[in-house]
């Protein structure tokens, strides 16, 4: 009878670590993704100042496979994101990306950024019609960017527009903001136009 | 720091924010104070509402955003007045697809009739444009559109001609449909003036030959586009409505990009085959599909099982003849104009193969790991190249590449098959992982470009699934690169483009092979290792009968593999005498051999006339790609396609009805059908959006309920322990 009961206590004993063990895994990978993102920024920030003099396409870390291609702000300069080169997954756990196909900010047509709702580019909610955008790029130009629309798209029919006449930006990310998982189909595009 | 989020989340900046933007922002925490109380509450309760706590506790709703309705999106949030999106009228597509395919196989010959309805659910007139696959040695010749009762034939125009006789009829608000070509296996189905409500039927019939390897037939219907990597810099205007915009490698990249969709209760085909073979067969299977088979004496009849089938996955007919029964030498002829046509298929003697001595080989593996390979893709091709390592001999040398947007090697040169150096590789196969594009010029220009080892024979295998829009550079680059190395493909997944994988071979000089299921992987690797040793018959020659001349495709018959038939088409400029004999010649192991074949012998049959012609478009093109100028290749193309009647790059089919329908004052709106994603293949890696959220939300979720929940098993753990405890006392 008694060891029943102390193999009972062993196995509640048992379960209670595996659920606490389990439960700090998860919230450790919760952690981690947005640590990842913040750490990502902090280094980029210096790869982005070494660009300034003169390196050219400076990896943020040595083994990266994407440079810095733009510094992004918001007017009060409460955000401020170095934008990376491409848009693949692995990018953008480090910051906005760029992609490739598109123009550079300051260029005719569209420049397209993607970022994570949930990290980089949680900010976008916030953006109103006629906020400035600041797009530095790494030889120092600064380009400034007035919203000019905001759109929810679904990803399965609509498409983004590379070849517009005017140099625009589109930040795009998923939508909606608090969705819990990941994957949906609809996307927050916030357009821009150059204003100088 | 920064960035600075922790700043909307603050009280006072969070209440800013929503004074300044409303608050359709507000997604408040979690309140854990809540939890306080309801164990508060329950501590008082029995044990059975704890279990209930627990439950709801895990079990507790998540929003899914895969699963957002549009409808969800309120006006406020979207506001009009750009120009960035090409959107689709509305959210729903109105326009279904049904699509029916019928084969009739007759020895070497399949005949296919493919019929598209273009279903108008929709309050408006559309025009329906459908990109959708095809065998890539397809010769379409018969388009034929179904009104009702009516039945209008297509007739075959040169491209431009074809395209405005459409667009004027779609004007003028009559019916008309177009077949165009834009790759040798992707065509574009356009039907204009569908009513509100209507069904309009656009059949496409083709003729192909079958394709015959180690003993057994093999038919191959594509059912879905795996959306294809585009590169280059966009161009101002587009051709098509595709995802993507057309490019400076890719001109056409709009046309040959259709929508994908994830699930479709429409994109069904239903499938049935007569299968003649002429000899009694031994087996008879359908790869990837489940099948109904019936026979009567050697005819047998093939149908999708339960009536049909989701067109996300290629379907494969296998036919085995019972062993002997197939006879050497098969002979097709159709006189057309006073020209003889002719297809030949041989076998080449068994006995002559005797293994020669091993040639030392440097074996470089190329393995695409670009986002179209996420999914089920990577996983077979990365079982392929394990087994691929398994295969190496000590003598061989080895290097593994691979690409997605960059190209990487494992060593930068060779290296000997040395244990260890495969227990690297392996190591480094298992860690690989698909996204990004897929740059694959510059891994195969890698590959083909290495230092060369003397007395080593270079063989590339090439594990992709050729979802890329620049085939014809590829195609340069291996013709000019080849040198002695040899090129085998591997298509991998539920819809390769297998027109590249062929073709990439035949440049290459090697053979293709088609992975589609992670169960086969271990056949068909293990089958082309034992090609790969040496080819077996070389230095092959069809002498045609008589001194007529002879155009032959291929013109120069290449070296065949261990199991491979000599085929060959032809078509001879005049008569051929009663008692003229086809003499064949060629190289194996054992020596030199030649055969006869009485061309008496030959069966007259239908159809072979255009697939010498579809062989002689290919060879056209092919040529245009080696330096031949335009416009030649074009008039000459055109030319032969008139003639027999087939689309081609310059061609195109077209059916146009007499009396206008749509009422002058409608408007028409055009409705690209989207295409299934192939099967195992993840949407994410691939929609022209990237995925732009992380998991991390749900992680934390998880952590938290996990974390939680032992927290209360702890607590529920103490407090039956004291309550038990105070009822002994009692």
């Amino acid at each position: 009878m008694q060891r029943v009961k102390t193999i009972k206590r062993y196995l509640r004993g048992l379960l209670l670590a595996l659920l606490l063990c389990l439960g700090f895994w998860q919230f450790g990978q919760g952690v981690y993704i947005p640590a990842k993102a913040w750490v990502a920024q902090e280094l980029m920030h210096r790869a982005w100042l070494r660009a300034g003099t003169g390196s050219h396409k400076p990896a943020p870390w040595p083994w990266a496979d994407t440079y810095p291609v733009a510094r992004l702000s918001t007017k009060g300069g409460d955000v401020q994101l170095i934008v990376l080169e491409g848009g693949s997954g692995r990018t953008l756990a480090f910051g906005p990306g760029h992609l490739s196909l598109s123009a550079l900010p300051g260029q005719s047509g569209n420049s397209i950024i993607m970022g994570h709702r949930d990290t980089h580019f949680r900010f976008l909610q916030f953006l109103a019609l006629g906020d400035t955008l600041q797009v530095e790029l790494p030889d120092g130009r600064k380009h400034v960017y007035e919203v000019s629309a905001i759109d929810v798209v679904d990803s399965r029919r609509g498409s983004l527009v590379l070849d517009t006449d005017d140099s625009m930006l589109s930040l795009v990310t998923c939508y909606p903001f608090d969705a819990m998982e990941a994957g949906g189909p609809m996307r927050y595009v916030v357009s821009a136009r150059l204003a100088s | 720091m920064r960035i600075r989020f922790r700043k909307h989340r603050d009280g006072r900046a969070q209440k800013d924010q929503e004074a300044k933007y409303g608050s359709r922002n507000c997604h408040p925490e979690p309140e854990l104070e809540s939890f306080r109380q309801v164990r508060a509450r329950l501590c008082r309760q029995s044990k059975w509402h704890w279990m209930a706590v627990f439950l709801v506790a895990i079990w507790v709703p998540r929003a899914p955003a895969a699963e957002i309705q549009p409808s969800e999106v309120r006006p406020d949030q979207v506001q009009s007045g750009t120009l960035l999106f090409r959107m689709q009228h509305g959210y729903e597509i109105a326009t279904r697809m049904k699509t029916d395919i019928d084969a009739r196989v007759t020895g070497l010959v399949a005949r296919v009739s493919v019929r598209q309805a273009f279903m108008n659910d929709g309050p408006e007139w559309v025009e329906g444009v459908y990109v959708f696959p095809l065998p890539d040695e397809a010769a379409v010749d018969h388009l034929r559109m179904t009104i009702g009762e009516r039945i209008i034939e297509g007739e075959i125009r040169e491209k431009a001609q074809a395209k405005k006789q459409y667009e004027q009829a779609k004007a003028e608000g009559r019916k008309a449909s177009l077949v165009e070509q834009e790759r040798a296996n992707l065509f574009t189905a356009s039907v204009a003036n569908v009513a509100p409500g209507e069904t309009v039927i656009v059949e496409i019939e083709y003729l192909q030959t079958i394709r015959y390897d180690e003993g057994a037939f093999s038919l191959r219907f594509p059912m879905t586009v795996t959306p294809r990597y585009i590169n280059g810099h966009p161009l101002p205007d587009r051709t098509g409505s595709g995802w993507s915009p057309d490019t400076t490698w890719v001109l056409d990249a709009s046309r040959i990009t259709p929508p994908v969709v994830k699930r479709s209760k429409d994109q069904k085909v239903t499938f049935n085959a007569e299968l003649n073979a002429g000899v009694p067969l031994a087996l008879i299977a359908s790869r990837y599909h489940v099948v109904d088979i019936s026979n009567n004496g050697s005819r047998y009849h093939v149908a999708l099982a339960k009536g049909g089938a989701p067109m996300d996955h290629d379907l494969e007919l296998t036919w085995k003849p019972v062993p002997d029964s197939l006879p050497r030498a098969m002979l097709f002829t159709e006189a057309i104009d006073g020209d003889q046509h002719a297809l030949l298929m041989m076998l080449p003697p068994d006995d002559f193969s005797v293994l020669r001595q091993r040639v030392p080989r440097e074996l470089i593996f190329v393995i695409d790991t670009s986002g179209s390979m996420h999914g089920t893709s990577i996983d077979q091709a990365k079982r392929a190249l394990n087994l691929a390592l398994s295969g190496l001999a000590p003598a061989d040398r080895f290097n593994v590449i691979q690409f997605n947007s960059m190209t990487g090697a494992l060593f930068p040169n060779s290296v000997d098959a040395s244990a260890s150096n495969i227990a690297v590789a392996r190591r480094y196969v298992s860690g690989l992982n698909a996204e990004g594009g897929t740059e694959m010029y510059p891994a195969l220009s890698r590959a083909l470009m290495a230092a060369h080892y003397e007395s080593y024979l270079r063989q590339v295998i090439f594990i992709t699934d050729g979802s890329v829009g620049n085939e014809s550079a590829l195609f340069t680059l291996i013709e000019q690169q080849l040198g002695n190395s040899r090129l085998f493909t591997v298509g991998i997944g539920s819809a390769p483009n297998s027109w590249f994988m062929r073709k990439a071979a035949e440049a290459g000089r090697g053979t293709f092979t088609t992975i589609s299921a992670l169960h086969e992987v271990n056949e068909k690797m293990e089958r082309l290792f034992r090609k790969i040793e040496l080819p077996q018959v070389t230095d092959i020659v069809v002498q045609w009968p008589g001194n007529v001349i002879a155009e032959s495709y291929p013109a120069t018959i290449p070296d065949l593999y261990a199991g491979e038939p000599i085929m060959v088409r032809t078509r001879l400029a005049s008569g051929v005498a009663a008692n003229a004999t086809v003499l064949i010649r060629g190289t194996s192991a054992g020596g030199s051999w030649d055969a006869e074949l009485d061309w008496e012998t030959g069966e007259a049959r239908s159809g072979i006339g255009a697939l010498w012609a579809r062989a002689r478009i290919e060879e056209l093109m092919d040529r245009r790609r080696q330096g031949r100028s335009e416009e030649e290749t074009r008039d000459a193309v055109v030319a032969v396609a008139l003639k027999h009647h087939l689309v081609s790059r310059f061609t195109s089919l077209v059916a146009v009805d007499k009396t206008p329908v749509r009422p002058g004052n409608t408007l028409l709106t055009r409705e690209q059908v989207p295409n299934l994603l192939p099967y195992g293949q993840s949407m994410v890696a691939i929609s022209g959006f990237t995925a732009t959220a992380t998991d991390a939300a749900v992680y934390r979720m998880n952590g938290v309920l996990l974390m939680l929940t032992g927290w209360l098993f702890f607590t529920y753990l103490k407090f039956w322990r004291s309550g038990s405890a105070t009822r002994k006392d009692d």
